[in-house]
């Protein structure tokens, strides 16, 4: 069996195209790809910050003031817009970047003016400024506004704050820090880890099963004086072994690189939420991984046998992702808990389980429940990887 | 000494209606089963080479299957030196050397580690292996390659280091299917004087083919098997007897007698 083992990763080591999706593709190529999505998203962002935007404005007599603080503005560029134009195909035609209309009852007397409604024309659908910097100057005078209504009606400072908010709802949240965050992510962890083991085994097992027929050494293989469940489980903790290893490779190089990013800023806030933790719910967590990833390989294991071709192999593995992201998409949901059926949903309940541990909230006896009942479940299908491996329509399709 | 005595085997037939014209007027088709061998019987002695011949699709590659081990017989037995194949196949699988047609190797481990594998997977020890690398690699004529990745392996190395990894662990009887198929001459020939080297030290050769000088210079018994019967299984003498002089026209007398 470990021969069987040490001679499959020996051969994986070797291939290039394998390496190349468990080691280079996490390490490299996802955070550079992220990183240029990033570079591309903030110089958008920049571009969009320094843009002089062309305006418009429509009933500026009546608020010269206004109109004059926007005509002031670096930021801003007056086009001129005649009164009987329509607005909207102005805007369109992108003939200016927003309208503004004035209407006659702007003053700064808001107790006899009432409510004064701005409007504003702009194509929102892009990133854009217009909002951020509008507001900025029209704050300034609606505060100006304010204070002269207060003083006018003599209230003092009590009553003004009294009658912009005058109910306020305080939050007092008694879950702690690592529970409210363990609540926001905790679902995602297990969704990315499960992915991640998931395709980690997927090539080596293209490779161990189809590979093997493909090439033509399966048959020797199968008259070798070992037993087939030998065969079976060298096979199976090599795909296993694969998939745990591009797992920690990539949530170890998603840690370094973004430490890196972040320059140790996010990673004061990450060590707080991970030294939280403990050393005995990484290591719990990590056991429950065990027998999902044993069922992975079981699963992968026995596809990969059955197929004719590399080719047939992949096509048997794409559904299978799909299987696995939905249970695990459940854990996810907000509402979905460790309690009744869910908590005998396999994936779904391990995924829960996980999130739970990481929310400090897990009760450790229903652990031992779930670990056996997916640890059975992986049993039984690796028992069905072995009944496979012995069938001869399997093996010589 | 191999004894094989009225050899079975059929196959479920998934989809009958994907069956070729061809296929579904084989008379082995009975119902939703396809009965690839039938009554297949042959021995083979010390020192003797035993050529299979057969048409295409006669069932020699189901036949050797089964002697290897790979496929279990639906009926018959296999006895090698007293050992039962069928009953007891993984003893059987250490006396076996078996070469299979469509055999290959495992590209991105070197000649030798391919070798070695199958050694251990035998249960040979490092140096045991070692020895008997160096010595099939004199025999095979493999040195220049050996330490090389198998990915680029011509033809002719692949089959000369897949010959090497058969018999690593010296096997009692030695089974190769179509062991010169598609090679040139040169590896040919070094496949056929390795036949004759274990013919020398004794060891049973059992080898399908299609080319009959191979036969006439190796063989010391014939067995021909057309729709999974054996029709002919004799001394080589007997084989050429059937016709005058030439050897096609004897295997071409024995299938069309076999078919009255």
């Amino acid at each position: 069996m470990w021969m069987v083992m040490l001679k499959e990763i020996k051969e994986l080591l070797r291939d290039r195209k394998t390496l190349f999706f468990m080691i280079a593709l996490p390490i490299l190529v996802f955070p550079l790809l992220i990183g240029i999505a990033i570079f591309f998203m903030s110089k958008a962002v920049d571009k969009a910050e320094n843009k002089v935007l062309n305006y418009a404005v429509i009933g500026a007599q009546y608020a010269p003031a206004l109109a004059e603080q926007l005509s002031a503005s670096e930021m801003f560029n007056e086009v001129l817009i005649n009164v009987d134009d329509d607005i909207k195909a102005y805007v369109k035609a992108e003939k200016a970047d927003f309208v503004l209309v004035i209407p006659d009852n702007f003053s700064d007397d808001a107790l006899a003016s009432g409510q004064i409604k701005l409007q504003l024309y702009l194509n929102d659908a892009g990133l854009n400024m217009v909002r951020k910097r509008l507001d900025k100057i029209v704050e300034g005078f609606a505060q100006a506004s304010k204070t002269k209504a207060f003083a006018s009606l003599g209230l003092n400072e009590e009553q003004q704050v009294a009658l912009m908010d005058p109910i306020v709802i305080e939050k007092v949240d008694v879950a702690d820090k690592r529970e409210n965050w363990g609540e926001k992510i905790g679902g995602m962890i297990p969704y990315f880890i499960f992915m991640l083991c998931l395709q980690g085994a997927m090539i080596p097992a293209t490779d161990l099963g189809a590979g093997e027929k493909e090439r033509g050494t399966l048959e020797t293989l199968l008259i070798s004086p070992i037993e087939r469940h030998h065969l079976v489980l060298g096979k199976f903790l090599t795909i296993a072994f694969a998939g745990v290893t591009s797992a920690l490779i990539t949530v170890s190089s998603m840690a370094v690189w973004g430490m890196v990013l972040s320059q140790g800023m996010a990673f004061k806030v990450v060590a707080e939420f991970m030294s939280a933790i403990g050393a005995i719910d990484f290591i719990l967590m990590f056991f429950m991984l065990v027998p999902v990833v044993a069922i992975f390989s079981a699963v992968l294991l026995s596809l990969s046998i059955y197929a004719r071709s590399f080719k047939e192999a992949q096509g048997y593995m794409t559904p299978l992702v799909f299987a696995v992201i939905i249970p695990v998409i459940f854990a996810t949901l907000p509402g979905v808990e460790l309690k009744g059926g869910w908590a005998w949903v396999p994936l779904t309940n391990v995924a829960l389980a996980i999130k739970e541990l990481i929310k400090g909230t897990m009760d450790y006896f229903q652990l031992v429940a779930i670990f056996s009942s997916t640890a059975l479940i992986a049993a039984g299908l690796l028992f069905f990887c072995v009944y496979w491996f012995n069938k001869e329509k399997v093996l010589f399709r | 000494m191999i004894d094989i005595s009225q050899l079975a085997k059929k196959f479920a037939v998934e989809n009958p209606k994907k069956l070729s014209e061809q296929e579904k007027k084989d008379p082995r088709l009975k119902g939703r089963f396809f009965h690839s061998v039938e009554n297949v019987s042959f021995h083979c002695s010390s020192g003797e080479v035993l050529g299979l011949l057969g048409p295409n699709g006669a069932g020699k590659t189901t036949t050797l299957r089964m002697l290897s081990t790979a496929l279990t017989p639906d009926a018959g037995d296999i006895i090698i030196d007293g050992t039962n194949v069928v009953k007891t196949p993984v003893l059987a699988r250490k006396m076996i050397g078996f070469l299979s047609g469509s055999t290959g190797l495992y590209g991105r481990l070197t000649g030798r580690e391919n070798i070695a594998y199958f050694g251990q997977l035998h249960g040979m020890s490092a140096e045991q292996i070692d020895r008997k690398i160096t010595e099939l690699a004199d025999l095979l004529d493999l040195h220049s390659f050996l330490d090389r990745r198998c990915e680029n392996f011509s033809t002719g190395m692949k089959q000369k280091t897949a010959i090497a990894r058969a018999v690593v662990h010296d096997p009692k009887v030695v089974i190769l299917d179509e062991p010169t198929t598609g090679l040139d001459i040169m590896a040919a020939q070094t496949v056929l004087n390795f036949i004759k080297g274990l013919k020398d030290k004794g060891v049973p050769v059992i080898f399908s083919t299609h080319h009959l000088d191979e036969v006439s210079e190796l063989c010391d018994r014939v067995t021909v098997i057309h729709h999974g019967k054996t029709h002919f299984s004799d001394t080589f003498e007997a084989f050429k007897a059937q016709s005058d002089g030439s050897l096609h026209k004897a295997f071409m007398r024995i299938i069309e007698q076999g078919a009255k």
